[in-house]
């Protein structure tokens, strides 16, 4: 079963790779849908079921869809994917980067794995997502109220940063 | 901009700095540092215009990129120690991960880059937002971890003081002056961080007083070269008269309040055992000192050959506020004798 994790989070670190070398949007927001998607699955894994279909909902089929629907709109006739050598040198870069750091950071490669397939500690899943969001909206007022005023500031500043359609900056450049 | 919206941006501002302040756990404090990163980014690009977009743009993906660190290093902490709390990274590999990072957030160097280039694009007064209660948040963060390896503070504040004075010597724009005055300062404040905190704190608010005289004077002037400033000796001579004050309190030189933070800083690095580099970096400022000299020299020291009707022209009453310019000038000016009062406040 540590082998359906070791794959997971090799497609993981290839698709994490994927959206740092790719300057096109299209192909870095697939790489990025390949994330949340293993990491929804890494999520479950170790029980956290809500926030991995949080994850599913609102961050793929709400923020990236319509992340995706801008992208087309400001169309790219000739996208750079990994067809290109400079994006490929980049994407092989990124991997022999990570590689390279983890066997810094590891022992050895025999009696210590990077998959841990224990619950440990506070990362113990099973309840633990759906009470945090309990938890916020009981005990955490505060910070709920905090969260939604930034929330709206975001709104804010977002409507301020693109403002004035086509003579505003954003379109200028 | 929309009076309303303005508001809304400031109160945030405020809030952002606020919450870091008030925060014992890492999340709290990084969320503090995000509040503070979205809300001036729609001031900074206030005239939307493409270099000031520009600037916001720069300085959105450099305040991520470290707010990103912040973040990593935290959950490595956590994953490492159980815990979140800011005091208690007693690690050494979070602890590095979260000074570089928070040296990103405020630009020492050798993460200084985007600092003249920011500061470029933008106008005086978000320039002073940039350069003053930005870096509040994360000095606070600063001045509560436990650094992990004494040499990594040391590199950083030497090689901004450096970095600071021979960056800002080939400049003649003052935006770009100001940001590596800036990055000198900042500098200094850090070679001192493990040593006596309290001397931070103190560098840090004497350099708000010092460069925000200076911001309100080019302000005021409507200056943003060198050469531009050559003329406004005639148009507002009381400042033009003030200025080689406030700039060589700046370079820190005494008996101006700017020699204060860095007179301490050597006696505390002396006392350390660290008399090489408190050298090197009294050096440095000598760096610094010349091209503030410079500006003083073509403010005030000389004039520029001109036509004679040019040196009287009519010297309407201004509409700027310049009550602020005249209390931290004269704090710039005057504030050394109260130095034992200062360092005593100030005692964290």
């Amino acid at each position: 079963m540590m082998y359906m994790m070791y794959f997971l989070l090799f497609g993981l670190v290839l698709g994490l790779a994927a959206v740092a070398s790719n300057p096109s949007p299209y192909f870095a927001a697939l790489g990025l849908v390949v994330v949340a998607g293993i990491g929804c699955g890494v999520l479950i894994w170790h029980g956290g079921s809500f926030l991995s279909l949080i994850l599913f909902l609102i961050y793929l089929g709400g923020m990236l869809v319509v992340f995706a629907y801008s992208a087309a709109l400001a169309a790219e006739p000739y996208p750079e994917g990994w067809g290109s050598w400079p994006v490929l040198g980049l994407m092989l870069g990124y991997l022999l980067g990570v590689v390279s750091v983890g066997t810094l950071f590891s022992s050895s490669m025999y009696d210590e794995s990077w998959m841990v397939c224990d619950e440990f500690g506070e990362f113990y899943f099973v309840r633990g997502d759906m009470e945090g969001v309990a938890t916020l909206y009981s005990s955490g007022g505060f910070m709920l109220a905090m969260g939604v005023w930034v929330l709206l500031v975001t709104l804010f500043v977002v409507l301020e940063l693109t403002r004035g359609m086509s003579r505003g900056t954003l379109r200028a450049v | 901009m929309n009076p309303y919206i303005l508001t809304i941006l400031l109160f945030a501002m405020g809030l952002g700095t606020t919450i870091t302040f008030a925060s014992s756990h890492w999340l709290l404090a990084w969320m503090g540092l995000e509040i503070n990163t979205l809300a001036i980014l729609p001031l900074m690009c206030q005239s939307h215009h493409p270099r000031a977009v520009e600037a916001t743009i720069k300085y959105f993906l450099t305040q991520a990129t470290a707010a990103a660190m912040l973040l990593f290093a935290s959950i490595t902490n956590a994953w490492i120690t159980g815990q979140w709390n800011l005091e208690f990274m007693s690690y050494s590999l979070p602890t590095t991960l979260v000074t570089v990072a928070l040296a990103l957030k405020i630009g020492l160097a050798p993460l200084h880059a985007w600092m003249p280039e920011v500061l470029q694009g933008l106008d005086l007064t978000t320039g002073l937002i940039l350069s003053t209660w930005q870096k509040l948040a994360p000095f606070c963060l600063l001045l509560q971890i436990n650094p992990s390896n004494t040499s990594l503070l040391l590199i950083l504040g030497l090689a901004s003081t450096l970095v600071g004075g021979w960056g800002g010597l080939n400049q003649n724009q003052l935006r770009k002056i100001l940001a590596y005055s800036s990055i000198a300062h900042l500098g200094w404040m850090i070679l001192v961080l493990q040593f006596f905190p309290s001397l931070t704190l103190l560098t840090l608010l004497m350099y708000f007083v010092m460069t925000f005289s200076l911001f309100i004077t080019f302000k005021v002037n409507n200056s943003t070269t060198i050469n531009s400033l050559s003329m406004s000796w005639s148009k507002a001579p009381i400042i033009s008269s003030m200025v080689p004050f406030i700039l060589l309190s700046l370079g820190g030189l005494p008996p101006l309040s700017g020699f204060m933070p860095k007179w301490l800083i050597l006696q505390e690095l002396t006392k350390q055992s660290l008399a090489p580099l408190a050298t090197l970096a009294a050096l440095s400022a000598l760096l610094s000192l010349y091209f503030y000299l410079r500006i003083s020299y073509a403010m005030t020291l000389t004039m520029s050959p001109n036509i004679l009707s040019n040196a009287l022209p009519w010297r309407l009453p201004s509409n700027q506020h310049t009550l602020p310019l005249a209390i931290t000038t004269s704090l710039t000016i005057c504030l050394l004798p109260l130095t034992p009062a200062i360092i005593t406040l100030l005692t964290l």
